[in-house]
């Protein structure tokens, strides 16, 4: 299996002085808070050494969390569980993959999770593309008005609270498009037939979309 | 155009690349250049990094317990097959020839040792037909034969008592899995015997069905020929049948019984060795 990922997550630390007074960073105040990422990266060692007890441990701590995640790229719940049990299986197969991957612990699940849920749409497409046209109604639903904030910071890594204080910034319509072109893999044509949107607007709202979010991560750097 | 030369372009490109938007040719040639140059790759990176963290801010949701219960069967089910492995092959991971068949070899030495006895035991006919006294070497065979049947005694204390099978078979009685119970050493084993095949997001899962009480969950089958379960002497005894249904790929959980039809069944027989 091909992950590919690579993230810097605690780069400002490096270049953060040593001495007494260390620089303002803005999201500074979290960092007390990222105790679970190293209860999360301790129990990813142990499920890589074959520890069952750990892996239920992982699933108590984060199913939560990658079953929103499932939901949000599937629609479908039921679909969802299927989605979450296959991640959790390759979870015990390629932990010990994770330490590689140098990413905060729940983006590296969260990317199996997606993968997972991406290729369940994509078999699902395949088998019955009668369906499409279902799914399509639901996806239309999910950007009915201007949702309130549906982000959820609970277990986030610093990385993940950066991304959000840009992602808030946006108008909540802008923001909606952008996380479904991610979490669904969708290109400007799939985004605009599938919310039933004109396709210059879809551009224009990514393309507005991620130049604000480029301004706002540049001072997260 | 050299990317490294307008950094503000590359930034964007980098970040829809992340996003998934850029597509066709103009993401070929931006992967073109992450592979050729070092920055370039490494801002394609920072933004799949950023652009990961999405998966975290997701609201929560509790999901059903029964998808830790398939999770746990099939990581379970995957551990033992693991083991069993493990213990065919105790020093190469690496498939080897039948003739490093323990079975195979453990059959040899049976055969071996009954053909010494009996041809020990002819000899000794023999000799006595032919009215040969020769004490000694009569003592020597004698004791050589109680060596032959101590070791024989030992392998058989070894070799599995199967002292449970049943044979599962759908409603045309057509047999389809062949299940042995060996409570001695806490195995059972599952053998497919029918062309039958469940669908791959299907399980079949194994239930004992008590006299009284709920139907019991002994396991679930993966899509292999012969499955090894763990299962003792508890949980056979006063168990008139066993029964296979299909269920959603890693079965369900023991206490809500089966949720799907029950393909096979079939009494369970207690046996002598």
């Amino acid at each position: 299996m091909a992950l590919f990922v690579h993230a810097f997550p605690r780069l400002h630390r490096l270049d953060a002085p040593a001495a007494a007074t260390p620089r303002e960073i803005p999201h500074n105040a979290r960092m007390s808070t990222h105790q679970p990422d190293a209860e999360l990266i301790a129990l990813l060692d142990r499920v890589a050494a074959g520890d069952a007890a750990a892996l239920r441990r992982l699933y108590e701590l984060t199913s939560a969390k990658l079953y929103g995640l499932a939901v949000r790229v599937v629609v479908n719940r039921e679909w969802a569980e299927d989605v979450l049990q296959e991640a959790f299986l390759t979870i015990w197969r390629v932990a010990g993959d994770y330490r590689a991957a140098l990413s905060p612990p729940m983006a590296w699940l969260g990317l199996i999770v997606r993968s997972r849920g991406l290729d369940f749409l994509r078999r699902r497409a395949a088998e019955r593309s009668h369906l499409t046209q279902e799914l399509d109604e639901t996806l239309s639903d999910t950007l009915a008005g201007d949702m309130p904030d549906p982000m959820n910071t609970t277990q986030a890594s610093e990385q993940a609270w950066a991304l959000h204080q840009c992602l808030e910034r946006l108008e909540n319509r802008q923001r909606e498009v952008v996380s479904l072109a991610y979490l669904r893999d969708l290109s400007h044509g799939e985004l605009a037939s599938q919310l039933k949107l004109p396709l210059g607007t879809v551009k224009t709202w990514i393309r507005r979309g991620l130049e604000q979010l480029r301004h706002c991560m540049a001072r997260f750097a | 155009m050299n990317l490294l030369r307008h950094p503000e372009l590359l930034e964007r490109i980098a970040a829809s690349h992340a996003l998934g938007t850029l597509r066709g040719g103009a993401r070929r040639r931006f992967e073109a250049m992450c592979r050729e140059q070092a920055p370039v790759r490494a801002a394609a990176l920072v933004w799949q990094g950023r652009l990961a963290s999405m998966a975290e801010l997701q609201a929560e949701l509790t999901p059903d317990p029964a998808v830790w219960a398939r999770i746990h069967n099939l990581v379970e089910a995957e551990r033992t097959e693991r083991a069993m492995q493990a213990a065919r092959a105790p020093t190469a991971g690496t498939r080897k020839g039948w003739w490093h068949s323990l079975p195979l070899w453990r059959g040899a030495a049976f055969a071996g040792a009954l053909a010494t006895v009996v041809a020990v035991a002819s000899g000794l006919i023999l000799r006595e037909q032919l009215g040969t006294r020769m004490g000694q070497e009569l003592a020597e065979q004698a004791r050589a034969l109680g060596t032959q049947i101590t070791a024989l005694r030992t392998q058989l204390q070894a070799a599995p008592q199967i002292q449970y099978v049943a044979v599962l078979a759908d409603d045309k009685a057509a047999a389809s899995i062949l299940v042995t119970v060996d409570p001695k050493n806490g195995r059972m084993t599952l053998q497919r015997v029918g062309p039958y095949q469940e669908a791959g997001d299907k399980s079949l899962q194994l239930w004992a069905l008590p006299q009284q009480g709920a139907p019991r969950s002994l396991g679930v089958l993966g899509s292999e020929k012969v499955l090894r379960l763990t299962a003792g002497e508890p949980d056979v005894r006063e168990v008139p049948a066993l029964a296979i249904s299909l269920e959603p790929k890693g079965g369900v959980p023991s206490a809500g019984g089966p949720t799907g039809p029950v393909l096979f069944k079939g009494a369970l027989l207690q046996t002598v060795l």
